[in-house]
């Protein structure tokens, strides 16, 4: 048992995802990209164990079996992210999207 | 949990793996992969057929007809007729793009995973069209995005698709972001994450604000997915660079999957909404219903007024493709029978319309057209075999009598009209852009047939050999698309009936 | 109970700054760092939720698998390891459009509780219990996706004779 302060926690998922958006939005890097994606996606993992904590129902286990799903997606995301690096980068040489450029704007 | 109630999602799996197992094995060749895609996508729909109660079918059927369309619980799946019409469409962009594909070059490296991909998009498409419950929906949609960015990168050699595969990920990795998000609000909000706990069936509730913010962002990550304006800025670079046969099952199958998505995350909690008025911030059903149909007529205007100027082929479908979209979201900004019927009739429209007139492209490129409008020059005249089916895709997506294109957008903006009040004005503005999708399709029907074929365009560039150098799948899918637009326009009431019928069973399983 | 407050006060700072750093600095080697250290401290957040399994989680998968992914992204791509993200001029429009969102989230804390709501514990094997049984299919969904992850990607990054 212990005691929080709810809003706080809302507070700083929506902080955090507030900080994956301005990345992914700023960032050239392709790396950094799937960094503020990472962070995007566990603001809504926290949010959902979070929730989870604080209702003490049944869906509470639901929320935590989510969070445990969410994980293991946001890791295959990132694999396929990688994936697409790598042969980007045998291609182009260079992972800088402001530099890939055969598709025109 | 019956598992034969998953046949045609087990076949499509069985098919994927079977397919991975032979490339392991060593059978390098395209025919083998491509004919198991082909045949598991047309046994399933079969299925699917046999389970919308299709008589002559029945013997298929796997679900009782007692499991389809129950009223929503706390599942995490249910079976609707709606549902199902929408796996039938899935199955039949999977069937005609896989059947294309078979003219693909035969000892083309990787062909066993871009089938097995190819099926797996299609398998968590079928699962979409299942899912009662949030996440499932989500993760249902993350299995198609996952594949279909593979997809896109399938041509790894390339710069072109493998640089349009980065587009589309690192989008659709924000879509799911924002829709995680969204979802994780609406769970701390009711309590759950079933489509029934959300309409605060229950007697749950939560905190209406919390609600209100994750549905906003819910419509952003799946905007993404559907191509709405103002999400639909990548939609153009990933269709242009991808394969011209993963642009026709982009366009044809995985919009579509958005489509009925919506039609999940939002008219069910509007249903339930009228009846647990508390559930909800007053004003909320209406407000959302403004978002939608301003989403509705943003994305086709943006999108009919950017085709206009586009000066490449597939470019220029992929912003019809975007209007199109719009035409869909009507039918969910009404919300009514009707409505729901009439923007699902669009949807199987443009899976004829959309997804056969990028295998028309794939078949020119195939024979050395350029991608550019004006490389299609004389090309009707020159080749009639192809100038006069993508002269009926392009007559019906305007919306033309006696193609399927008139009688769905008919459908849709009367549907409009009958629901009164501003809903109307979806309908006039409907109307509208299809005056104006006009221009651009006139254009090229003006470039195809009355223009003259450059003077660079010899007797070796319009092929040769059987089929015209197009190949017997791919000429068999376009052809198939195309007798589907003309019959379908002018013999759709049997098709129109179920899809209505199917819709009215959708909004009842809410009540 | 004051302990918990700061305990968390303080998590919720390192998070922040963390986050922002990662994406903020110019040496990529230092970002992934910064986002392991960003990735320790949910893990924390996690233990101090009484939530211990998804910590354990949060530190196996994305302090160890995923960091090291990164680095291993990092060092791939590019020549010289300690190289530097091209400077990009940061535009108004995407910090506004990151601000309004924190924004819009942040008035759905008025009507949460302020303070003191009862955090349960819960017994991991009943967790393990509701991912197979009742939530199984969105396991068997992500292995689907993992599937199709897997084929893919060993394709695309295979050195293919073509």
């Amino acid at each position: 048992m212990s005691a929080f302060s709810p809003a706080g926690l809302l507070a700083l998922s929506g902080g955090l995802l507030a900080i994956g958006l301005f990345g992914i939005l700023t960032r050239r890097n392709f790396i950094l990209l799937l960094i503020s994606v990472e962070i995007a996606i566990n603001a809504a993992v926290l949010n959902f164990v979070y929730f989870a904590a604080f209702s003490g129902s049944a869906s509470a286990l639901s929320g935590q079996a989510i969070a445990v799903v969410l994980i293991g997606l946001a890791a295959t995301e990132v694999a396929v992210g990688l994936a697409i690096v790598l042969a980007l980068n045998r291609l182009r040489g260079s992972i800088n999207v402001a530099e890939a450029n055969a598709l025109k704007s | 949990m019956n598992l034969l109630d998953f046949l045609p999602e087990l076949l499509l799996l069985a098919g994927a793996l079977l397919v991975f197992l032979l490339d392991v094995l060593g059978v390098k060749r395209l025919e083998v992969f491509g004919g198991i895609a082909a045949a598991v996508t047309a046994l399933g729909e079969l299925v699917v057929i046999g389970d919308l109660g299709y008589a002559p079918l029945h013997a298929l059927s796997t679900i009782p007809a007692s499991a389809i369309d129950q009223p929503l619980g706390p599942t995490l799946y249910a079976f609707t007729s709606l549902g199902l019409v929408f796996q039938a469409i899935f199955l039949l962009t999977a069937f005609l793009v896989a059947l294309a594909s078979l003219s693909r070059p035969s000892h083309e490296p990787g062909a066993a995973v871009f089938f097995g991909l190819l099926l797996l998009a299609t398998l968590g498409m079928l699962l979409v069209a299942v899912a009662s419950d949030l996440i499932f929906l989500l993760l249902a949609i993350e299995v198609t995005s996952l594949s279909t960015y593979l997809l896109v990168a399938y041509p790894r050699k390339e710069p072109r698709p493998v640089e349009a595969a980065m587009k589309f990920f690192i989008i659709g990795a924000l879509s799911t972001a924002l829709s995680f998000f969204g979802a994780s609000l609406l769970f701390g909000a009711y309590g759950g994450t079933s489509f029934y706990a959300l309409g605060a069936a229950t007697g749950y509730v939560g905190y209406p604000y919390l609600a209100t913010v994750g549905y906003a962002l819910l419509i952003a990550g799946l905007g993404f997915k559907v191509t709405a304006v103002p999400f639909h800025a990548w939609a153009v670079d990933v269709y242009d660079g991808a394969p011209d046969d993963v642009s026709a099952f982009l366009a044809g199958g995985s919009k579509k999957m958005g489509v009925f998505a919506f039609f999940l995350v939002f008219l069910g909690p509007l249903l339930l909404a009228e009846r647990m008025p508390s559930a909800l911030p007053s004003g909320f059903g209406p407000s959302l219903q403004i978002t939608l149909g301003v989403l509705a007529v943003l994305t086709m205007t943006v999108g009919n007024l950017l085709a206009l100027r586009q000066k490449e082929m597939k470019r220029m479908l992929a912003y019809s493709s975007i209007s199109q979209a719009g035409y869909m979201l009507i039918g969910v900004a009404v919300g009514t029978g009707p409505a729901i019927a009439g923007a699902t009739f669009q949807v199987f429209a443009h899976l004829f319309m959309k997804t056969g007139a990028f295998l028309v492209v794939g078949a020119a490129a195939s024979i050395g057209v350029g991608p550019l409008i004006d490389d299609w020059r004389g090309l009707g005249n020159r080749r009639p075999s192809l100038g006069v089916p993508f002269a009926l895709m392009l007559l019906s997506l305007a919306g033309i009598p006696l193609t399927v294109g008139f009688v769905s957008k008919f459908v849709l903006f009367s549907a409009a009209v009958q629901a009164q009040g501003y809903f109307v004005w979806l309908a006039v503005a409907g109307l509208l852009n299809s005056a104006l999708s006009v221009f651009y399709y006139a254009r090229v029907l003006k470039v195809m047939f009355l223009e003259p074929s450059p003077a660079s365009a010899g007797v070796g560039a319009t092929g040769s050999g059987r089929f015209g150098g197009i190949g017997a799948g791919r000429a068999g899918a376009i052809l198939l698309a195309t007798v589907a637009i003309v019959a379908l326009g002018i013999y759709p009431g049997p098709v129109i009936s179920g899809i209505q019928l199917a819709a009215t069973h959708f909004l009842q399983i809410g009540a | 109970m004051i302990y918990e407050e700061l305990a968390f006060l303080l998590i919720a700072a390192v998070a922040i700054v963390t986050a922002l750093n990662a994406l903020l600095v110019r040496e990529l080697v230092h970002t992934i760092l910064w986002v392991a250290i960003f990735f320790i401290d949910l893990a924390a957040l996690y233990f101090l939720l009484l939530a211990p399994f998804l910590g354990v989680l949060e530190l196996g998968v994305y302090a160890g698998a995923v960091t090291i992914l990164l680095l291993f992204g990092v060092m791939v791509t590019r020549k010289r390891i300690f190289s530097r993200e091209a400077a990009t001029g940061i535009g108004p429009a995407p910090v506004a459009l990151a601000g309004l969102s924190l924004a819009f989230v942040l008035l759905g804390t008025e009507e949460l509780p302020q303070s003191g709501s009862v955090v349960h514990s819960y017994d991991p094997a009943l967790l393990s219990a509701q991912l197979f049984n009742a939530d199984g299919p969105w396991l068997i969904l992500l292995g689907l996706a993992m599937l199709s992850a897997l084929a893919g990607a060993i394709y695309l990054v295979r050195e293919g004779r073509e």
